[in-house]
């Protein structure tokens, strides 16, 4: 699955990572931890 | 095409396949020095006996491993290579940062998930992490693709197997009852499980574009050490939290040792995850489990006096777990399937703008032509110093507990780790120079 692909030469490092799709997968599953961590308590 | 032409050509790929032979043999072997690292870190903590509370000790673990962190980068490579490097790809300190924080919210929660249900029912929950990590590899990085029926048996089937060996590992291990909370419990490891499990997502990321995992782990620990931190303040408050930390100074010694051992053992899963990709670098990195479980019973005598059934499921999930990594070992990337992973690290270096060369170069454990030599600097040396210095400080506040110790097979055990060290470590430098 390629989800990274972009033709265009992105001018700034932080806006590739923001637009990649990889990037929001262990993001997300951050914030559940964290969600999970609290109901826990 | 003429005959020396033809022979040059045919010399080339055979020198290219002979390279990336042994940089899989190299992984390999990094990925069973890691289990072997990770497993020998469990036996400083068992030292610790007195009643500080568990994040308390993940803190000062963390603190340990964020020491080490620094210092043997600087030690091994110089500095001014992890510099060179986060100019070359200065986005993956956010996804080293981002790796980070995942480890320290699923260490926190296999804390809970152990005191609910037990330390038996918790880890093989948490050790499905591999399943999940062969599962991104194959979905975002091409691993495993075109790989063929047999080496996805290897894999999946070893990964499997080792699952099993764990199980029986861990019910023959715990000491411990459910705690009466086991729904909370079983989703506490469960999410352990995909924390870690994700956070090889990052890992891989960084090594398909051409990061050196020395450089990667320095920025990956700010990570750790932030959100340890914040959790251990948001749990216990600042004040109870430095009384307590006040109150265990006897003990910081054997946990922050702890976390230098782990440190060395992670060291080894990167370059694991760097060679043979994380579908094949975690499950041999979960190896150990086994490790552990030979420090705690002959080392410190866990299992004396325990029913032979005990022995029994020992016996039988140790070698389930050496059958589960001789099976991923076995099943190393074909030259088809190593191609998908070259263009998986095309993609990354388009999207991120790293120049295709320097990726090329180190996915072959190779410097780029561009790149200049590293070097040792006096702020180097200084770094380590202080760093040693701090051991030694809190190595003159330790305490030796008084618990059952059997010297003997500590001393074999630990001479089988420095075997371990030299040889794979020999074998990265000759082979990669450590890149």
């Amino acid at each position: 699955m390629d989800t990274t692909d972009n033709p265009k030469a992105n001018s700034s490092w932080l806006v590739s990572v923001l637009t990649d799709v990889q990037f929001w997968v262990p993001v997300a599953v951050l914030l559940v931890g964290l969600l999970l961590l609290r109901s826990i308590d | 095409m003429t005959t020396s032409a033809a022979q040059s050509l045919r010399s080339a790929e055979a020198q290219s396949a002979s390279r990336s032979k042994a940089l899989q043999l190299l992984g390999i072997l990094s990925g069973f020095t890691a289990g072997a690292w990770l497993g020998a870190a469990e036996a400083p903590t068992k030292l610790v006996s007195i009643g500080i509370s568990p994040i308390a000790i993940s803190l000062i673990m963390v603190t340990g491993v964020f020491l080490a962190r620094w210092s043997l980068p600087a030690l091994i490579l110089g500095t001014s290579s992890v510099r060179a490097d986060v100019r070359r790809a200065p986005h993956l300190i956010i996804w080293a940062v981002l790796a980070g924080c995942l480890w320290a919210v699923a260490n926190t929660l296999t804390i809970f998930a152990i005191r609910d249900i037990g330390l038996s029912i918790a880890f093989p929950l948490w050790n499905s992490n591999s399943l999940l990590g062969i599962f991104w590899g194959f979905l975002f990085f091409n691993e495993l693709r075109q790989a063929g029926w047999r080496r996805w048996t290897g894999v999946l089937g070893g990964a499997l197997v080792m699952c099993a060996g764990a199980t029986l590992l861990a019910i023959a291990s715990s000491t411990q009852g459910p705690g009466g909370h086991s729904f909370r419990g079983v989703w506490a490891a469960l999410g352990a499980g995909v924390l870690w499990g994700t956070m090889y997502i990052p890992y891989r990321k960084a090594y398909l574009t051409g990061m050196n995992p020395l450089s990667f782990v320095t920025f990956f620990t700010f990570g750790e050490v932030g959100m340890m931190s914040a959790l251990a303040i948001g749990y216990t408050g600042l004040a109870p939290l430095w009384r307590e930390l006040l109150s265990a100074r006897g003990v910081i010694f054997w946990l922050m040792l702890g976390g230098f051992i782990w440190v060395i053992g992670d060291l080894f899963q990167q370059y694991a995850a760097k060679y043979v990709g994380i579908s094949r670098g975690i499950p041999l990195s979960n190896s150990n489990q086994l490790w552990g479980l030979l420090w705690g019973i002959f080392v410190f005598g866990e299992l004396r006096g325990r029913s032979s059934s005990t022995y029994l499921q020992v016996v039988g999930g140790s070698l389930l777990m050496m059958l589960g990594v001789v099976a991923v070992a076995f099943s190393s990337a074909s030259g088809e399937e190593q191609t998908r992973w070259k263009e998986a690290a095309q993609r990354e270096g388009r999207r991120y703008g790293v120049a295709a060369d320097y990726v090329e170069a180190r996915m072959d454990g190779r410097q780029a032509a561009d790149e200049s030599a590293h070097s040792r600097s006096l702020w180097d040396w200084l770094l380590v110093a202080a760093a040693s210095a701090i051991f030694v400080v809190f190595a003159g506040m330790a305490r030796v507990p008084q618990m059952s110790f059997d010297g003997g097979p500590a001393a074999l055990l630990t001479a089988a780790l420095l075997l371990l060290l030299f040889i794979s470590a020999l074998a990265l430098w000759r082979t990669t120079r450590f890149n």
